[in-house]
């Protein structure tokens, strides 16, 4: 196996403890910095499929994000001012009245995972909060609103509306979901996409970005 | 948690039928499948009257023929547990000591400066104490003879014996209070149990072994003579070590559903 599989495999089982290492040893054997970040970028969206397949649980791809966390760590300093894929800032959080994070906290780890720069706004985020930072990150192409409520879907609404209304949707895709939302209430809402699960969130942030 | 398969055990009757019988391949395979059940030890009780010893290297030369499992030799007689150890390949487990009769003077000068652990159950001549409090006498005994030995208490597996809960309504606790104890005397102590004794007579065992699995495992104890093919009990350990933190990000319960330990039974 070369290093670079190595790197991979590592990835995809979640071998947190051997990354850095591994990352290292890569490295050393002379593969260019953007190569790997690549190719844990490629893996990262095996597992995001495999995940859609129900072929993986959460904490599998959640170890194989932070495994891909670690490694990029050591590539950090090598990466900067290099070439690198990247599909610019991507906006995330819990619409108002909403506590959930889980799901949001994946969906922002696949899409980090998958070469972009993540603003995570956290949970019980409101409107005006989603379309200042929208405002302040010119570079941001993709805002992902997540509601795990019935009853916070129409803070989802609100905050699209609030997004629109402020002509942002020049600069942004908006990208929505969560448990009770169907792909007929995003388009009712004014977003761009919806998506079921936090890998296929990764694969169409992608696309709405480029 | 470490898991003791019991199922070699001549005491069951299909066991012991096997065993006179000289069925090898029904040993081999009971072997097979705990070893494919995740056992970290295969105990091998011959349960006979004559003749124990070669019966007892007739078992083991069949388990190692099959699997690298390690064993857990299982004999009342402490001479035949000590003379059994020469057949493994590798260090395993002597089940078991207590302060009855010569048992530990036996077995501990055996087992000293080797890698092999030990049962120990906290009983003495009179039978299983009422209280906790004589079980810690009784194990405070046993780690003076194990001291003397030089036998680390990692070694050590200490069965705070359950009472059957039928006729005594305290037996979990008195079995609780008694772990804790010993675990904060002496945490790298394991703590085990043959635990279907707690069911006896009453109706849909099973319930009862699982909730004390359940409950012994959160008062400390990490080892259990169980019967590892039994889906539901390993599921229910994997389950309460991920919700004890003893899992990291649920890999060890994930990995066993996914080596089919616990879940639907495969389909043809």
């Amino acid at each position: 196996m070369s290093k670079l599989q190595e790197v991979m495999k590592a990835v995809e089982t979640g071998k947190l403890k051997q990354i850095e290492e591994l990352v290292q040893s890569a490295i050393d054997e002379g593969i260019e910095a953007n190569e790997i970040l690549n190719a844990m970028i490629e893996t990262m969206g095996v597992i995001g499929d495999k995940f859609q397949r129900n072929e993986i649980f959460v904490p599998e791809m959640l170890v194989a994000g932070l495994t891909m966390k670690k490694g990029v760590e050591v590539l950090k300093p090598l990466l900067a001012g290099a070439n690198v894929t990247s599909y610019g800032k991507f906006i995330i959080g819990t619409v108002q009245g909403d506590l959930h994070d889980i799901g949001k906290n994946l969906v922002a780890l696949m899409v980090e995972s998958a070469g972009f720069e993540v603003i995570d706004l956290g949970v019980d985020v409101p409107a005006q909060k989603f379309v200042e930072a929208i405002k302040a990150n010119p570079d941001c192409k993709v805002v992902g609103v997540s509601a795990l409520l019935t009853t916070t879907m129409e803070a989802m609404k609100v905050t699209v509306k609030a997004i629109i209304d402020a002509g942002l949707k020049s600069q942004v895709k908006i990208l929505v979901g969560g448990a009770p939302i169907t792909p007929e209430f995003a388009e009712e809402i004014g977003a761009d996409a919806y998506t079921p699960d936090a890998g296929s969130a990764a694969q169409k942030a992608k696309e709405l970005a480029s | 948690m470490i898991i003791i398969g019991e199922k070699i055990n001549g005491s069951i009757p299909s066991v012991g039928k096997a065993i006179a019988n000289r069925d090898a391949d029904l040993i081999r395979n009971l072997a097979k499948i705990q070893a494919e059940a995740n056992a970290d030890y295969i105990d091998c009780c011959a349960s006979v009257n004559v003749d124990e010893l070669e019966t007892i290297k007739w078992l083991i030369d069949l388990i190692q023929e099959t699997t690298d499992v390690p064993i857990c030799i299982d004999s009342p007689d402490p001479q035949v547990c000590a003379d059994a150890m020469q057949f493994c390949k590798k260090a395993g487990i002597v089940n078991s000591v207590s302060l009855e009769g010569n048992k530990i003077d036996t077995i501990f000068p055996a087992i000293a400066g080797t890698g092999w652990g030990c049962v120990a159950l906290l009983c003495d001549d009179s039978g299983i104490p009422k209280t906790s409090a004589r079980r810690i006498e009784i194990f405070k005994e046993i780690m003076a003879k194990a001291e003397e030995f030089d036998i680390a208490p990692e070694r050590l597996y200490i069965d705070p014996l359950v009472e059957t809960l039928g006729t005594n309504g305290k037996s979990f606790l008195t079995f609780a209070e008694t772990t804790k104890v010993i675990k904060e005397l002496y945490p790298n102590v394991h703590i085990t149990s043959g635990l279907s004794n707690i069911s006896f007579g009453l109706p849909v065992r099973k319930m009862i072994n699982m909730s004390f699995m359940v409950l012994a495992m959160q008062a400390g104890m990490d080892s259990a003579i169980v019967d590892p093919t039994n889906r539901d009990m390993m599921g229910i350990i994997y389950a309460t070590d991920a919700l004890l933190g003893n899992d990291d990000f649920c890999m060890e319960y994930i990995g066993a559903y996914r080596d089919n330990i616990f879940g639907p039974p495969p389909k043809d």
